[in-house]
């Protein structure tokens, strides 16, 4: 085919031509974000988000959105900055729970039989939406970086609070207090993760006594805010034409 | 315009995205715990001797508990390469959740976190299991130890029987309720992923609906980037930001205000746990030398036996990584020990006549069974310290039985 030549011949071909290819593009984008976000933040997030005795005030808030702000500032790069499309976090966000969904549903509770309430995935969405539109209004990586990533992190622990609340209401068994998720843990038997590889209330934040959530969400978000640049980066070096432009 | 360089690319992307989105959705956590056997047999012999096991019950309907219980001595001669049992889990080899573990206690103490366990102690333990999924399922003795992984003893296989949609795991909280833990927040779990997953989809398509990729493209191309927001766009998207803000303090509010009472996730490492006071055996036991017969399936050793005590002894018992070797002139399995664990008569010893008190005796003893080939404890002769280890049970007159080790080099024989 050559250059020169056009495949369609009426504006309005060429108008249905350009949807069809918008929603295969669409769909190029969402499945290669859900395989690849989604593989690379269960080699990196993987027990903090399948576990709901994982999901501590300490490191799954500091872990959780560090880990997941990388693939969402690389989508944005790309999806921002060739065509002025602000869904690149929440794109990536969909993609992601829905692989977590299917594989939590299908092969947690389908194949071994943990239950959904114990293996269910941590929520991004409030996140994702903000960093999106922070990066729309503003139109600058440096503002989405800073304060796109840092809602990024401080919104985390709060919109999952009305999920995994529930599972810290306190319980006495056997003699010891543990909170419900606790108890799931001990209940439903992993053979493959002993208790002591669970890293949950370990950190050096105790100094800022009860109230380690927030403390741990800062510095999530600072971190955050170092990986959005860093992944940004990435996002336009990988969007940039520069390699099929030749022909 | 031609997009793509090569044909070739895009079909090899396509495979590669087709394995990398498999390979997540596919995963799936350990559930099998049946490596005893691939486990080295120098882990099994040298790390923890698990004995006095009983199983329950051989047949639990759904709902019911069985436990499991025993002792376990930790060995003296635990191998250099394995991490001491410093940090370590009591927990339970089933294939994923068949069972939920509703208790376990190591020394009478509740043990749901890991514990610090000591050399040359001997500790008893107990695990009770509430069935959940029916089926044929082999339940092991298991121990995890940090830097030193799962140290899996004998199993024995259970029938679950019923059907598991009548599980149901009744707790009663410090609050006050009583809940289903099997479907506890289930429904609330469902309902706020699939209403954050709605309005990232109406996010999309509100973007969408318009045309996205080529035309945008030219657009920003054109330098005319600024005309593809309008204001609109500015007010549906400040509308979402506000929108998802408030409704993310919404709802930490009402779960707040529902949940008052919640507390941090509890852990941390249980130390002092109680061990069994053995008494000293009076009997000591030296290795003279000990031999592995590999046509024979096997172990052959010469001991020599002191006997310090105030009554005549015999020796009944010796067993090693879960396998019992008996001489059922002298002593007898009767607690249903899986059978390809037992050789009831798998000990033979040259002289096996009660040894007076203040006698001493060298013996040669020959433990033989097909469980050194199943069970590839013979593979030890492979091992980079060819070591063996086991225990050694006396039985004196009146019935009463004590305990000795023995730890020695182990040499095969191939003729
Ligand atoms: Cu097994």
């Amino acid at each position: 085919m050559s250059a020169s030549q056009s495949a369609v011949r009426s504006r309005a071909e060429a108008v249905k031509v350009s949807r069809m290819f918008d929603w295969f593009i669409l769909w190029a984008i969402f499945f290669v974000v859900l395989g690849g976000y989604h593989i690379h933040y269960m080699l990196t997030g993987g027990d903090w988000d399948f576990w709901s005795d994982w999901k501590d005030r300490r490191l799954w808030v500091t872990v959780a959105p560090i880990v997941a702000m990388t693939f969402p500032a690389a989508v944005q790069a790309c999806l921002w900055w060739r065509y002025r499309l602000p869904f690149g976090a929440v794109v990536c966000v969909l993609g992601l729970l829905l692989g977590e969904w299917i594989n939590r549903y299908l092969n947690f509770w389908g194949w071994t039989y943990f239950p959904v309430n114990f293996v269910f995935p941590s929520i991004f969405m409030p996140s994702a939406i903000v960093l999106d539109v922070v990066l729309m209004m503003t139109g600058s990586m440096t503002a989405t970086a800073v304060l796109g990533g840092m809602a990024w992190g401080l919104l985390f622990y709060p919109s999952n609070w009305a999920v995994i609340g529930p599972l810290h209401v306190p319980v006495e068994y056997n003699g010891m207090m543990m909170t419900l998720a606790d108890l799931q843990g001990y209940h439903y038997v992993r053979t493959g993760t002993p208790e002591y590889i669970r890293m949950v209330e370990k950190g050096t934040l105790r100094t800022f006594g009860k109230d380690v959530a927030p403390v741990s969400a800062f510095f999530s978000a600072f971190v955050s805010i170092l990986i959005y640049f860093l992944w940004h980066f990435f996002g336009r070096w990988f969007s940039s034409t520069d390699f099929v432009k030749s022909a | 315009m031609k997009l793509i360089k090569n044909n070739k690319v895009v079909k090899l992307s396509f495979v590669a995205l087709l394995i990398t989105v498999a390979a997540a959705m596919f995963y799936t956590p350990t559930a099998s715990a049946h490596g005893e056997k691939s486990q080295a047999a120098f882990m099994r012999m040298r790390t923890i001797h698990w004995f006095d096991l009983n199983w329950s019950k051989e047949v639990v309907p759904v709902n019911d508990t069985m436990t499991i219980s025993g002792k376990f001595f930790v060995f003296s001669g635990w191998p250099e390469t394995v991490d001491k049992p410093e940090v370590s889990f009591l927990n339970i080899g089933i294939p994923g959740p068949v069972f939920i573990r509703a208790g376990s206690w190591i020394g009478g103490q509740a043990v749901p976190r890991s514990v610090s366990l000591e050399l040359g102690e001997t500790y008893d333990f107990k695990v009770l299991l509430k069935a959940r999924r029916p089926g044929d399922w082999h339940v092991h003795t298991m121990l995890n130890v940090q830097g030193g992984g799962p140290i899996i003893g004998p199993g024995k296989w259970v029938t679950i029987t019923g059907s598991m949609s009548d599980f149901v795991n009744n707790i009663t909280t410090l609050t006050g309720e009583t809940i289903n833990l099997e479907t506890y927040n289930l429904e609330n779990t469902y309902f706020w992923h699939a209403f954050w997953y709605a309005i990232g989809l109406a996010w999309l398509f509100y973007w969408a609906r318009k045309p996205m990729f080529i035309p945008r493209s030219i657009a920003v191309e054109a330098g005319k980037a600024d005309s593809l927001i309008t204001a609109t766009d500015k007010k549906v998207a400040m509308g979402f930001m506000v929108g998802a803000v408030v409704l993310v303090a919404v709802s930490y509010a009402n779960t707040e205000e529902q949940f008052p009472v919640t507390t941090p996730l509890q852990a941390g490492l249980l130390r002092g746990i109680k061990s069994i006071q053995m008494p000293a055996p009076t009997v000591s036991v030296k290795v003279e030398d000990a031999t592995y017969r590999v046509p024979g399936r096997a172990m052959q050793m010469t001991v020599t036996i002191t006997n310090n005590g105030d009554s005549s002894i015999r020796l009944g018992e010796f067993q090693t990584a879960g396998v019992r070797f008996m001489d059922s002139a002298v002593a007898q399995d009767d607690t249903g020990y899986p059978d390809d664990l037992l050789a009831e008569d798998g000990l033979t010893v040259s002289d096996n006549s009660p040894l007076a008190p203040g006698q001493t005796r060298t013996v040669n003893i020959t433990a033989s069974d097909a469980a050194w080939e199943v069970y590839r404890l013979a593979d030890l002769i492979y091992d980079p310290d060819s070591r063996f280890a086991g225990l050694l049970f006396f039985w004196d007159e009146s019935g009463n039985r004590q305990m000795t080790t023995i730890d020695a080099p182990l040499i095969p024989t191939f003729i």
